[in-house]
């Protein structure tokens, strides 16, 4: 056990390596002058010149610039932004309430994904069945922030239920409809990847030596059909919490959360390039952990697998 | 021939005249040419209601992006600031827009950028993606390693999010664009990021396919490497990535809308449905004349919905464990 995780981590040092130089060179191996564009319009003396480049590493070489941000990462150096805050504390600002609206969009559409895709996937052909996928490919096809305007202006204009933006420190009532849009697509795809391997399984040999034992209905549905549907599920789940930050853009400029998504994108626009790679890595790294977790935990939902 | 056979070589076979040959009532008509995999997932196509649903779908926007003058004469570039967000009239179906643009004319003249995108994209996903999947998955070894490694790179960063940063780079780069190089730096920002996806999809299939019997066949009639991956491992291969790709073919268009929407996709002087559903965000969050909204997010999800379902359609046509039902 622990020498299959040591060794997934091994596998995983090539991959953040790969994607943080992947996004390091797109974004500081453009053409310009970094401190011209610093100083805007006032002219900048030689002395100034070199005192800066070597604060910020420009003077040497390429790969060398990149070594040394990855070495400031081991020691959760982020490196400066132009505001001239340490990138750390920005994320360390900014992380926590996208951490949250993540999670509640995570689990959102894993509850709701899975019990309706479960339910769907037992009454193949009914009416929950195929009420369920069209609603399943309408919100695939229709663009998110469509539906984050339209909720935003129900739930929050019109009828007030819940406020129309949230803050730094916004809690359960705040994100709840933000993490319900940000959910949604996940949602789509969580429900059907779930009623087709539910209806595989029902299929299966073993499902239907259960029954034929006389083990009853909802034991076989619960213990034989649901915990082997949750299998690709639970791949698909993994995955996806580092889609859903990213998806996090869009919806936190819809609702004017002040979380890592919004993070990036002023980043992007202003083009402050440390600040943009800083939070590419940290997506990075929570989709190569949460890769681990859900092969860890594929041992828990599916006995055959064993890691020696 | 011995009288009595050896141990271990006996046969337990009936005498001919005891199991009289029989009529089977299957008749096989040797003057038909064999049918191929393709030619049974068409006919089985044809039969499915959702897929006449989509080809509805699909032609018509097929003929936006073609011919947009059919459905409309209007102008979609002409802004007329006096009749700024009037309703619907005669001869203007769908009113006009905050900048006095008519609604119905901007709708079907943004069907080319947005199919043109989603389309380029599959193309360019799909090329990367087989050659590199089928490279990797028939030769194994050290190509595998270095394609699949490479996937991964990629596939670790967020699609929304790699594509923003290399959209924000070419922006840098080439403020100023017209419409083809427009539409071509969102191709690659988008295809750089999701070929991963359809390298996975093509490895894992080309390495069932690669131990199937006819391969070893086609090996022993000395077929050599190189003909037997592209005749024979491949395009048996395909299956699962035309299904995959039709479905996404769907979803870039909505990541291009979302670009658009970002403010990064598609630069404003192009007429598409991602960039008038940005605009109308003013009249949304006020709730006031949210037909603006309607009519391209409409037309959008429409295209979008008829290339998932259309996905939908080839991968019950093509997935021999769907045909019974």
């Amino acid at each position: 056990m622990w020498w299959y995780i040591g060794r997934r981590a091994l596998q995983a040092i090539p991959v953040l390596l790969g994607s943080t130089f992947l996004i390091y060179a797109l974004v500081f191996l453009q053409p310009g002058d970094p401190i011209a564009a610093l100083f805007g319009e006032k002219p900048v003396s030689d002395a100034v010149r070199d005192q800066i480049a070597a604060q910020y590493n420009l003077d040497k070489p390429f790969i060398v610039q990149w070594l040394l941000y990855l070495q400031g990462i081991f020691t959760l150096d982020f490196g400066v932004a132009y505001s001239g805050r340490p990138v750390t504390e920005l994320l360390a600002d900014a992380l926590p309430v996208t951490l949250r609206l993540a999670f509640m969009a995570l689990v959102i559409e894993a509850v709701l994904g899975i019990a309706a895709g479960f339910y769907a996937g037992l009454r193949r052909g009914k009416l929950f069945d195929s009420t369920m996928l069209v609603v399943s490919l309408v919100v695939i096809a229709i663009p998110i922030f469509v539906f984050g305007f339209l909720m935003q202006l129900v739930f929050g204009v019109r009828l007030g239920w819940v406020p129309i933006t949230a803050g730094q420190d916004a809690g359960f009532r705040e994100l709840l409809v933000p993490a319900i849009v940000l959910g949604l697509v996940s949602f789509a795809y969580v429900l059907r990847l779930t009623r087709t391997s539910v209806v595989e399984n029902l299929m299966a040999d073993h499902v239907r030596t259960a029954r034929a034992k006389g083990v009853s209905d909802r034991d076989v549905n619960r213990r034989h059909v649901l915990r082997n549907s949750l299998i690709p599920v639970t791949t698909y789940l993994g995955a996806d919490l580092g889609t859903l930050m990213a998806g996090a853009i869009v919806t936190e400029g819809i609702f004017n959360i002040p979380g890592i998504g919004n993070l990036a994108y002023q980043a992007i626009l202003r083009g402050e390039g440390s600040t943009v790679v800083s939070v590419v890595t940290v997506m990075v790294l929570i989709y190569i952990v949460m890769s681990l977790v859900v092969d860890l935990l594929y041992a828990a939902l599916d006995p055959r697998i064993r890691y020696a | 021939m011995p009288e009595t056979p050896l141990p271990g070589q006996e046969r337990f076979v009936a005498p001919i005249d005891e199991t009289p040959l029989q009529e089977t009532g299957v008749a096989i008509d040797d003057s038909q040419p064999p049918e191929n995999q393709w030619k049974e997932a068409w006919k089985l196509l044809r039969r499915n209601w959702i897929f006449w649903i989509s080809a509805a779908i699909l032609s018509v926007v097929a003929l936006m992006v073609v011919w947009p003058s059919l459905f409309t004469d209007l102008d979609p570039t002409r802004a007329d600031l006096s009749r700024s967000l009037e309703g619907p009239s005669s001869g203007h179906i769908a009113g006009f827009n905050r900048q006095g643009y008519d609604v119905f004319a901007r709708t079907v003249h943004g069907a080319r950028a947005s199919v043109l995108v989603g389309f380029l994209c599959t193309l360019v996903v799909v090329v990367i993606g087989v050659i590199t999947g089928a490279l990797a998955g028939f030769y194994g070894g050290f190509v595998d390693t270095i394609f699949s490694r490479l996937a991964d790179v990629f596939f670790a960063i967020p699609l929304l999010l790699g594509a923003i940063v290399g959209l924000s780079v070419v922006n840098n780069l080439f403020p100023d664009r017209g419409f083809w190089a427009a539409i071509i730096a969102v191709v690659i920002a988008l295809g750089a990021f999701a070929w991963p996806q359809i390298t996975r999809i093509t490895r894992g299939a080309v390495l069932e396919v690669k131990n199937l019997e006819f391969i070893d066949a086609a090996k022993a009639i000395g077929v050599t490497r190189r003909r037997n991956l592209i005749r024979h491992v491949v395009p048996n291969s395909l299956a699962p990535v035309i299904v995959t790709s039709t479905v996404s073919l769907g979803i870039f268009i909505v990541a291009e809308a979302t670009l658009s929407f970002l403010g990064i996709g598609l630069p404003f002087g192009i007429v598409s449905w991602g960039n008038d559903i940005a605009a109308a965000q003013v009249q949304v969050r006020s709730g006031n004349r949210m037909g603006v909204m309607y009519w391209p997010a409409g037309a959008l999800a429409l295209t979008a919905l008829g290339f998932i379902l259309l996905g939908d359609a080839v991968s019950d046509a093509l997935d021999p464990k769907r045909r019974s039902r």
